[in-house]
C-alpha cells in the first residue's frame, strides 16, 4: 500500500522527467519557424523569444498546479484553483492598474500591484465563504465567480477609459506567454522555486489540514499559522505567474486532480508530481496554442479551458453527492 | 492532570458552560454525560485546546493548555471527535498514520516503528482488514473505529473522545469499552468519554463528570452519581436504579 505508491512515485518522477524532457525538445524545434538542430543554437529567434517562453510556460504550469493542490486542501475542496477562487482575476486587477499607471517597464511594480489585489480577493474569500470553521462549496465557488465578474467589469471599465492600453491589458485577462523574455524568467523562477519548496516542506500539515482544523490542530499542526503561510506564499506565486503571462485558468483544477486519481491523496506526493505534471502539461498546451493555427496564435487559456472545464463541470457533478 | 478552573463559555448570546472547575486525577476511565446541549462537547473542546475560553482556564499537568506547543500539546492529548471529516480519500491506514504526526518532522517518512504503532492500533479496535478501504467503502461505524485506531496511535496519557461509538453496533460497543478501560488501568491513561447509555457508562466507567445547564452536577464514582435524584435532573426522566442496571421512564 503505502510503500508501494512511494515507490511508484519515484517511477512517475522518472517517466515523467522524461516526458518532460522529450516534450522541451520538441518545442524547441517546432513553431511558426521549425528549426533543425545545428540552426537552433545559433538562432536568436530561439534564444531571444521561443527559449524563455518555454521556460516560463514550465514555471508558471507548476507553480499554478502545486498552488492548486494547495488551496485544495486549504479549502477542503477538491474544486478550488487559483482561476476557479478568482484569485488569478484579482491580481490581474493589479496589473491592469499598474500598466495604466504606466508602470510595466518596471516588472516589479506590476508584480506588486498583482500581489496586493491577490491578497485583498483571498482575504476576501476566506471571510466570505467560511461559515464557522468550514468552507461550503456553493458559497466558495459563488465568492470566486463573483469577484471574477467583478474584476471583469472593473478591467472593462479601465479599458474603455483607457483605449491606448486596451491591448495590453487584454493580453492580462486572456492569458499568454507571447511575449515572455528572460527577465521574466528571472523574475518569476526564484519566486516560484522558494514557493514550491514551502510547499512540499508543509507536505504533511497540508494533508493533516483535510482532514479538518479541530482535527489537525489535535494531531499538532500549527492550523493558522500553516493556512497563513500557505495562502500568502501561494497567492504570491499566483500573482508573480499572473505579472508574466495574465489569467490561465484550471491548470491547477486538472493537475493535482489527475494525479490524485494514481497515487492517491497524500500531498506530499501530489505536490512534487504536480511540479513535473503542472510543467509539462502547460508546456504543451502552450506549444499547441503556437503551432496549430500557424501563424496565427490561439491563447494558451483557451486551451487550458478546453480540458479544464469538462473537468470542473464533471467534478460538480461528482460533488452533488455531497449537498 | 487536568486541572478546570472557573472555566465559562458562550456561543453569541447562549452561555453554554459558566463557571465550572473541577480536577481530573491522572488514570481515571471518565464518562461525560448529560442531556444534548448541556456543553460536553464545548467542554471537550475546551480542554483539548481547540476552543479559548471566555473566562478561566484549564491546566494540563500545571500549565494553561493555551501555552502549550501544539506539538507538545498533541503527545499529551488525542481528540476524537463526534463527527469525522471526511472529504477526501486517504485510506483507513493513511488515516490513522496521521497519529504519527506529532513525532514527526517536517519532510520526515515515517517510521518502521511508526508502521508497527499503526498496525498494532488498528488490530487492537478491529480495522487492519479495512486498511486499504476510503471512508467512502466503510460504514459510519467503522469509519469511528479507524478514528479510535487513530487517536490511540497518538500514544498520548489522555484521551478525550467525544460519543466515539455512538455508530458503532452493540458488540463493538463492548469491543472499544474494553479496550479503553483495559488501557485505562494498564497504561494509566485518563480516558474522558461522552456517552449516552447509562448502564454502559455503568458498567465500564469509573467516575462520572455530570453536566447540565453549563455547570457540573456531580463529579465523583460512577456507582455513587447516578442516582434517581441526578438523573432526573440531568435528563428529565425517571429512573429506577437496581441490580440489573438502571431502567428509565418519563417522569
Amino acid at each position: 500500500m503505502n510503500v508501494g505508491k512511494t515507490k511508484g512515485v519515484w517511477v512517475w518522477c522518472v517517466v515523467l522527467s522524461i516526458l518532460l524532457a522529450m516534450a522541451l525538445l520538441v518545442s524547441m524545434r517546432v513553431g511558426a519557424v521549425n528549426f533543425a538542430w545545428e540552426e537552433l543554437w545559433e538562432s536568436p529567434i530561439f534564444w531571444q523569444l521561443r527559449f524563455p517562453r518555454i521556460v516560463l510556460s514550465v514555471l508558471v504550469g507548476a507553480a499554478l498546479s502545486v498552488c492548486g493542490a494547495a488551496y485544495q486542501s486549504i479549502f477542503r475542496n477538491p474544486l478550488t484553483d487559483p482561476y476557479v477562487l478568482g484569485i488569478s482575476s484579482g491580481a490581474s486587477l493589479g496589473a491592469a492598474i499598474a500598466i495604466l499607471l504606466g508602470w510595466q517597464s518596471h516588472l516589479l511594480g506590476v508584480g506588486t500591484c498583482a500581489l496586493l489585489t491577490g491578497i485583498l480577493t483571498i482575504v476576501a474569500i476566506y471571510r466570505i465563504a467560511s461559515i464557522g470553521n468550514r468552507m461550503h462549496t456553493t458559497t466558495l465557488l459563488l465568492t470566486g465567480v463573483c469577484i471574477t465578474f467583478l474584476v471583469s467589469a472593473v478591467i472593462s471599465m479601465l479599458m474603455v477609459l483607457n483605449q491606448d492600453k486596451m491591448d495590453s491589458i487584454i493580453f492580462w485577462t486572456m492569458g499568454s506567454f507571447a511575449t515572455a523574455t528572460w527577465s521574466d524568467v528571472a523574475i518569476v523562477s526564484p519566486v516560484v522555486a522558494a514557493g514550491i519548496m514551502v510547499v512540499v516542506y508543509y507536505g504533511r500539515d497540508l494533508n493533516l489540514l483535510l482532514a479538518g482544523s479541530e482535527t489537525a490542530k489535535s494531531l499538532g499542526v500549527e492550523v493558522e499559522k500553516v493556512k497563513r503561510l500557505m495562502l500568502v506564499v501561494t497567492t504570491l506565486m499566483v500573482a508573480f505567474c499572473v505579472s508574466v503571462c495574465g489569467v490561465i485558468g484550471f491548470v491547477g483544477l486538472v493537475v493535482p486532480h489527475c494525479i490524485r486519481l494514481v497515487v492517491g491523496p497524500d500531498n506530499r506526493r501530489v505536490v512534487p508530481l504536480s511540479v513535473l505534471v503542472g510543467g509539462l502539461f502547460l508546456l504543451v498546451c502552450d506549444t499547441l496554442s503556437r503551432t496549430v493555427m500557424v501563424p496565427r496564435e490561439l491563447p494558451v487559456g483557451c486551451l487550458t479551458a478546453l480540458v479544464g472545464a469538462p473537468l470542473f463541470v464533471y467534478l460538480l457533478y461528482k460533488k452533488k453527492r455531497t449537498y | 492532570m487536568i486541572e478546570v478552573k472557573n472555566l465559562s463559555y458562550r456561543y453569541a448570546e447562549k452561555q453554554i458552560l459558566s463557571h465550572v472547575s473541577f480536577v481530573v486525577e491522572e488514570g481515571g476511565f471518565y464518562a461525560v454525560m448529560g442531556a444534548n446541549g448541556c456543553g460536553k462537547t464545548t467542554l471537550l473542546k475546551m480542554l483539548a485546546g481547540l476552543l479559548t475560553p471566555k473566562e478561566g482556564e484549564v491546566l494540563v499537568d500545571g500549565e494553561n493548555v493555551s501555552r502549550y506547543n501544539v506539538r507538545a500539546l498533541a503527545r499529551k492529548m488525542a481528540f476524537v471527535r463526534q463527527h469525522p471529516q471526511t472529504d477526501f480519500e486517504f485510506s483507513a491506514f493513511e488515516t490513522v498514520l496521521m497519529g504519527r504526526n506529532p513525532y514527526q518532522r517536517h519532510l520526515q517518512n515515517e517510521s518502521e516503528e511508526d508502521w508497527n504503532i499503526v498496525e498494532q492500533c488498528m488490530r487492537q479496535t478491529n480495522t487492519w482488514h479495512l486498511r486499504y478501504s476510503r471512508p467512502s467503502e466503510i460504514s459510519g461505524g467503522e469509519l469511528q473505529r479507524v478514528m479510535m485506531a487513530r487517536a490511540l496511535a497518538q500514544q498520548t496519557p489522555i484521551m478525550l473522545l467525544d460519543e466515539p461509538i455512538s455508530n458503532l453496533d452493540i458488540s463493538h460497543q463492548f469491543e472499544i469499552l474494553d479496550l479503553l478501560r483495559a488501557i485505562s488501568r494498564e497504561e494509566r491513561k485518563t480516558v474522558l468519554i461522552v456517552l449516552h447509555d447509562l448502564n454502559m457508562a455503568m458498567q465500564y466507567c469509573e467516575k462520572l463528570l455530570l453536566l447540565h445547564g453549563g455547570q457540573v452536577l456531580y463529579k465523583g464514582p460512577i456507582g455513587d452519581g447516578l442516582t434517581q435524584q441526578n438523573i432526573a435532573t440531568a435528563f428529565g426522566v425517571k429512573a429506577s436504579v437496581g441490580e440489573c442496571g438502571i431502567s428509565l421512564s418519563k417522569l
